[in-house]
């Protein structure tokens, strides 16, 4: 939130700094119409293909596996079965089917691409969060790969996917944050998910084994109440961690093995 | 001396204090290791033993707890303590000193 604020307050420092034309000129407050608004949760589809994109020019990172996105929980109270999602234009309306998992791949469709169409699902917006999912087949149980982690990464800040931010700041969050500065910082705080809650992770390269420390899990442990609502690891907290995607010191191939707080059901 | 009075200035607001140390109650990793027993261990008496410290509550009545250890040099190691919904501890482990 700290980091939010500081941008907010740069950004309205560069706007205090501008001159006022629309008073300037004829001493009229000049009009602006806005055609319509988009919910900040929903989701681009020309940003979500600009992610795919990114996909295929960064995936060397990631060159055995295939690029698919995900819905995850965000509210308490929703229902994760029997998600429907389509693209919905002016004038296009295509249906994307929705794996068990609910995870998908997203059609391309120039129609929706002229239209600046937005991926829907059939929940509240609020309800819910989105990931890229990149999986590199045949790993072992319990671990992912970090360079495939690195890629989810830049493709979903790529593709608009993160929603951390009350909605006041999403748009001013988004404008000041590139894949590059998020995927590439250890202060980009790019939330991981493992798919149960978490006693600790590990990273292993070759001979290198470094467990993740206690800050690195859990959001940071110092979420209070008050900030997991714009967090979107509210109700995963227990499967949140940050990942050293920003240290070159780790190759891609590193893996990172998760040590879960029950065994498997 | 505007300009002695420029750096000092400076270094406070970059935080030139040194490194504080990780939050959680500081405990000797030997004291942790052999006083913490998964499946015996209680709640209670880890906070009557050692006191409390830096931890998370999760929605599934799960807690993790993380102590501190002084390991020379300014550095600290986690002993990390998991207590299920009973109030028992299930799982601790050691992350040692002097890693990133």
């Amino acid at each position: 939130m700290a980091r939010q604020a500081d941008r907010v307050i740069l950004l309205l420092a560069c706007l205090a700094g501008l001159p006022a034309p629309a008073l300037a000129q004829s001493g009229q407050p000049a009009t602006v119409t806005v055609q319509s608004t988009r919910d900040p949760v929903d989701k681009s589809y020309r940003k979500m293909i600009r992610g795919m994109e990114r996909f295929e020019r960064e995936r060397a990172m990631a060159p055995n596996a295939p690029l698919r996105f995900q819905l995850l929980p965000r509210s308490p109270t929703v229902d994760m079965r029997g998600i429907t999602l389509r693209v919905a234009g002016n004038t296009v309306s295509v249906s994307v089917p929705v794996a068990e998992d609910n995870s998908f791949v997203l059609p391309r469709n120039e129609t929706a691409l002229r239209e600046d169409a937005a991926v829907l699902a059939n929940r509240k917006t609020t309800s819910m969060t989105w990931r890229a999912l990149i999986v590199t087949p045949g790993l072992p149980p319990g671990t992912r790969r970090l360079g495939d982690m690195r890629l989810e990464c830049r493709v979903g800040v790529e593709a608009g996917l993160v929603s951390n931010s009350s909605p006041l700041f999403s748009w001013i969050n988004e404008a000041l944050t590139s894949p590059e500065q998020v995927c590439g910082s250890p202060n980009g705080n790019y939330l991981y998910f493992a798919e149960r809650p978490i006693f600790a992770v590990r990273l292993r390269a070759g001979e290198r084994v470094e467990t993740l420390p206690f800050r690195m899990l859990y959001a940071g442990g110092e979420q209070s109440k008050t900030d997991l609502q714009y967090c979107d690891c509210q109700v995963m907290l227990d499967r949140t961690f940050y990942a050293p995607i920003w240290d070159a010191s780790w190759p891609d191939d590193t893996l990172v093995e998760f040590e879960y707080m029950e065994d498997a059901p | 001396m505007k300009l002695l009075a420029f750096i000092v200035s400076l270094c406070l607001l970059a935080g030139c204090a040194g490194t504080p140390a990780p939050p959680g109650a500081q405990v000797a990793l030997d004291r942790l290791q052999q006083g913490v027993v998964p499946g015996t261990t209680t709640k209670a008496q880890l906070l009557a033993a050692f006191g409390p410290t830096k931890s998370v509550v999760f929605d599934s009545g799960f807690e993790s707890w993380v102590y501190q250890s002084p390991a020379g040099g300014g550095q600290f190691s986690e002993f990390v303590v998991l207590i299920n919904p009973a109030g028992v501890v299930t799982k601790t482990r050691t992350r040692p000193a002097a890693l990133p």
